[in-house]
């Protein structure tokens, strides 16, 4: 088994830090380069910075902060929001971004997964899912951040995803997100099991148990945080510790 | 003053590496250029993406030439990634591919080496752990806690022909890989130190000192 | 070239944008709408010399100007006058059970320790997440509720002149909405009613914003009978002999001396609150089981103002007739003053979003107001003023003024 990897997740607009819930809302809850620097310097595996707002405005506008961040913080970074050409990936990748994390336009030209994982690597692209359930073990993958319905369903799209070359699947559970009560394990074990490359799991996070219990429940290989972390509820040294004494690996 | 060439070549994570390297304290460029690169006294190769890929870019500028002449010249190299892996003889991603052969082994895919593997690429932090036969004082692993962490994202792993070249071991889904190597003077890292924290920077730390201590002889 | 166009609804001729938030001088004030008839001059929103809109300097002296632990104490005050000490409620919060109302009842009870009676005037048409919201008010944000529906038939009348007459169909409901509250409180003897957001927020007169106390000619008067429903006067409904005065029994509004000798007091929580409907949402959502909707409704880029009613959107869409002024300029004007978004963005949401036809419940709303598609653009279209819409070459009807200065005339 791997270790399971703590990611940090920061929605980022206009140069703040905000936060929503079920994707919604821009509460400001601080500065994204200090936030990351402090997350790094307790033991954060990774972090993923998402431009909140760039379905909105059409562009990904974090290049200046992905640059300094990358100064300061030496562990893998993901940029998400807005990105739709190569050469937004290269611009992002320049900056000192390691993978880059793809929706919309995935939705709207799955060749798209493809042809920049051909160019730049599987590696280095990430398929990002926003799912909404619909009924009973069946979600609907939602784009242009949460806002507009695909009519594709999760699993299956998670499916085509991998088969067109992404190398991880972040997964983002729309009800759960922002709530803090916990993670949709039904969602995650669902999609954890019909793909073999790497799935993340965003959305939902309260405390060490709603995490102990995800990973316990479903293969899912690491978990993306937020409100825990930038309301401060949660260190990620406890989370980590509490995860080594439930029998979960992770980095320390 | 320890000058670093960073192989430019348009694959790879150069920002990081360049990040790393401002951040330990060392002089370098980024280049291409034949003269620059054999007067270095360091020379790191970056590499993310395919071996085919990489190894075609790297003969569309006869780097690969130059890099097997730098190496000649017993000067300390550092091939990270896909730069590590296109050090060895063939790959056998997207069909064989032959690499600079600097080391003799082959680049196959970790599925291969042991069936039971289920998640792929292997993203994840990592315990390298030291072998028995090659210690890791002067090396570039040296300072570093046997089973320090490291950041992996591959599919392919080398398999040296020579078992005294494996500087480190990893373990993925109950196998063993070789995660580092050295020959000589010529070092590869499977993993991206210059993203794997205060760790990894260390060992970028200790590849600059190995040059300068080359470089005064 | 200026020419100078017919203007509808006596709106200032020349159309204007705010420097600061995105809105237009064609923006109305809230008015006595059961006074509202056909043809009649809007009062609309001031814009000073410096072309800032009234809204936006009410906002900087919020943020500046007022010391909001004077404005709690006030409350916690006035609170104290009606509080019950016997069970009974002692304060309505009229609402739907959306973000604003949740808010205001929820706090109310759980902070201020008062027992508030939450009355909802019925949406014309529920849509899904909106009764899913409103349960959840009562189930998780733990309030007790009146939902008040009334006659549907008179309503749907109503609507539908209202919609022909004025181009304005949810006037019999802010009707309904207005008075429910302070009569609802009298029949309960309650005293005190308590709204969520203060009007003025959006550019009523400035005068309004220190009052705590809504006027009372919003919800009371005189002369019944001579209350105007969709521009038709209750005697004229009842004159028609499909209706009796019986029928008007929700709408009759308190007689206004009534109200002021049973000590009734109408105030709005937004005079003591610093208000912010972004955190209305926050709050409602982790309170009172709220949830925005999985869509982005049309014409605008939010989820979660205003989605209860099926009819709503077509009030929007008429503001944008009647005003050049969309569902997303409202939405957008609101997060630029409350420091959400930049005036940037919410020029780039405006341009993107409030043309935008709510086609999803279009037959709904066609059946409710008993009006065919035809019917429905024949109205419309006479509802454009001349000075606001125009044609372009291909017959289109478009802006002759919008906020990024590329409608047909800029």
């Amino acid at each position: 088994m791997n270790k399971i990897r703590i990611i940090s997740r920061i929605d980022v607009k206009n140069d703040f830090v905000i936060k929503g819930i079920h994707l919604e809302g821009l509460r400001k809850v601080g500065k994204p380069n200090e936030m990351a620097i402090k997350y790094y310097q307790d033991g954060i595996d990774e972090i993923i910075f998402m431009d909140a707002v760039a379905a909105y405005y059409d562009r990904n506008s974090l290049t200046h902060i992905i640059d300094q961040a990358c100064k300061d913080v030496f562990i893998p970074i993901t940029v998400g929001g807005g990105i739709r050409t190569i050469l937004d990936i290269q611009n992002i990748l320049n900056a000192g971004a390691d993978k880059v994390a793809i929706n919309t336009k995935a939705i709207k030209a799955p060749n798209f997964i493809s042809e920049v994982s051909k160019v730049f690597g599987s590696q280095c692209i990430v398929l990002s899912i926003d799912a909404k359930k619909k009924s009973h073990n069946k979600w609907e993958a939602y784009f242009d951040n949460g806002r507009e319905p695909s009519g594709l369903d999760v699993i299956e799209w998670a499916k085509k995803v991998e088969s067109l070359g992404a190398g991880e699947i972040m997964l983002t559970s729309i009800d759960a997100e922002g709530t803090k009560k916990g993670f949709d394990i039904d969602l995650n074990k669902a999609v954890s099991e019909v793909v073999s490359i790497p799935v993340i799991s965003s959305g939902g996070a309260g405390n060490e148990e709603h995490i102990s219990n995800l990973l316990n429940n479903t293969s899912v290989d690491a978990v993306a945080l937020a409100s825990v972390l930038h309301y401060e509820l949660l260190s990620i040294g406890s989370i980590k510790q509490k995860l080594v004494n439930n029998k979960i690996k992770v980095r320390m | 003053m320890t000058h670093i060439a960073i192989i430019d070549y348009e694959l790879g994570n150069v920002k990081s590496i360049i990040n790393a390297l401002e951040k330990v304290g060392a002089n370098f460029v980024l280049t291409r250029n034949d003269s620059e690169i054999l007067n270095s006294d360091g020379v790191i190769l970056p590499g993310v993406g395919a071996f085919s890929h990489g190894v075609s870019k790297l003969k569309e500028y006869s780097l690969d030439k130059i890099i097997i002449q730098y190496a000649k010249q017993k000067k300390p190299l550092l091939g990270n990634c896909l730069g590590m892996q296109m050090l060895f003889t063939e790959s056998e991603e997207f069909g064989t591919t032959q690499g600079l052969n600097l080391i003799s082994g082959k680049i196959k895919k970790l599925k291969t080496l042991n069936s039971s593997f289920r998640k792929l690429p292997h993203v994840s932090w990592n315990e390298i752990l030291e072998p028995t036969y090659l210690a890791w004082n002067n090396t570039i692993m040296e300072g570093l806690n046997s089973s320090s962490n490291m950041y992996f994202v591959h599919t392919y792993a080398a398999q040296p022909d020579n078992q005294e070249y494996v500087l480190s071991t990893t373990e993925y889904s109950n196998y063993k890989f070789c995660s580092s190597v050295k020959k000589e003077n010529i070092y590869g890292c499977q993993f991206h130190p210059e993203k794997s924290a205060t760790d990894g920077l260390l060992i970028m730390k200790n590849f600059v000192k190995i040059c300068k201590e080359f470089q005064d002889g | 070239m200026v020419r100078n166009y017919e203007t509808y609804y006596g709106l200032p001729n020349k159309v204007k944008f705010c420097k600061k938030c995105v809105i237009s001088n064609q923006r109305p004030s809230s008015t006595v709408e059961f006074k509202n008839k056909k043809g009649e001059s809007k009062k609309v929103i001031n814009f000073n010399n410096d072309g800032v809109c009234s809204a936006c300097v009410f906002h900087e002296e919020k943020e500046q100007g007022i010391d909001w632990k004077v404005r709690d104490k006030k409350l916690v005050d006035l609170l104290a006058k009606f509080k019950s000490e016997d069970g009974s409620y002692d304060v309505i919060v009229p609402g739907s059970g959306g973000k604003d109302s949740a808010f205001t009842a929820h706090l109310l009870k759980y902070k201020y320790g008062m027992n508030p009676l939450t009355v909802t005037w019925a949406p014309h048409l529920y849509t899904d997440i909106g009764i899913k919201n409103f349960q959840e008010w009562m189930h998780t944000g733990g309030l007790d509720n009146i939902l008040y529906t009334p006659n549907g038939k008179l309503h749907r009348e109503m609507t539908k002149n209202a919609f022909h007459n004025l181009l304005h169909p949810f006037q019999p409901f802010i009707i309904g909405q207005r008075i429910i509250g302070p009569a609802i409180a009298k029949k309960f003897g309650v005293k005190l009613v308590m709204y969520g957001e203060n009007q003025a927020e959006y550019g009523n007169a400035i005068e309004e914003n220190s009052n705590p106390i809504m006027n009372m000619d919003f919800f009371s008067t005189d002369y019944t009978l001579l209350m105007r429903f969709g521009g038709v006067t209750m005697q004229e409904y009842i004159d028609s002999g499909d209706y009796t005065k019986a029928d008007f029994a929700p709408y009759i509004a308190p007689n206004k001396q009534d109200l002021i000798d049973s000590g009734v007091e109408v105030h709005y929580l937004g005079y003591y609150v610093k208000w912010d409907p972004q955190e209305c949402y926050y709050y409602a959502v982790e309170n009172t089981g709220f949830e925005a909707n999985s869509e982005r409704t049309e014409g605008t880029y939010s989820r979660y103002s205003s989605i209860d009613d099926k009819v709503d959107p077509f009030h929007y869409f008429t503001t944008l007739i009647k005003f050049g002024i969309g569902r997303c300029t409202y939405d957008a004007t609101q997060e630029v003053r409350n420091n959400k978004i930049t005036r940037e963005e919410a020029v780039y949401l405006v341009e993107k979003y409030d043309m935008e036809f709510p086609a999803k419940y279009f037959q709904d709303f066609l059946t409710y107001i008993d009006t065919t598609e035809n019917e429905f653009w024949e109205t419309i279209d006479n509802h454009r003023s001349p000075h606001i819409w125009g044609k372009d070459a291909e017959g289109n009807w478009k802006l002759r003024h919008t906020i990024n200065a590329n409608g047909l005339d800029d």
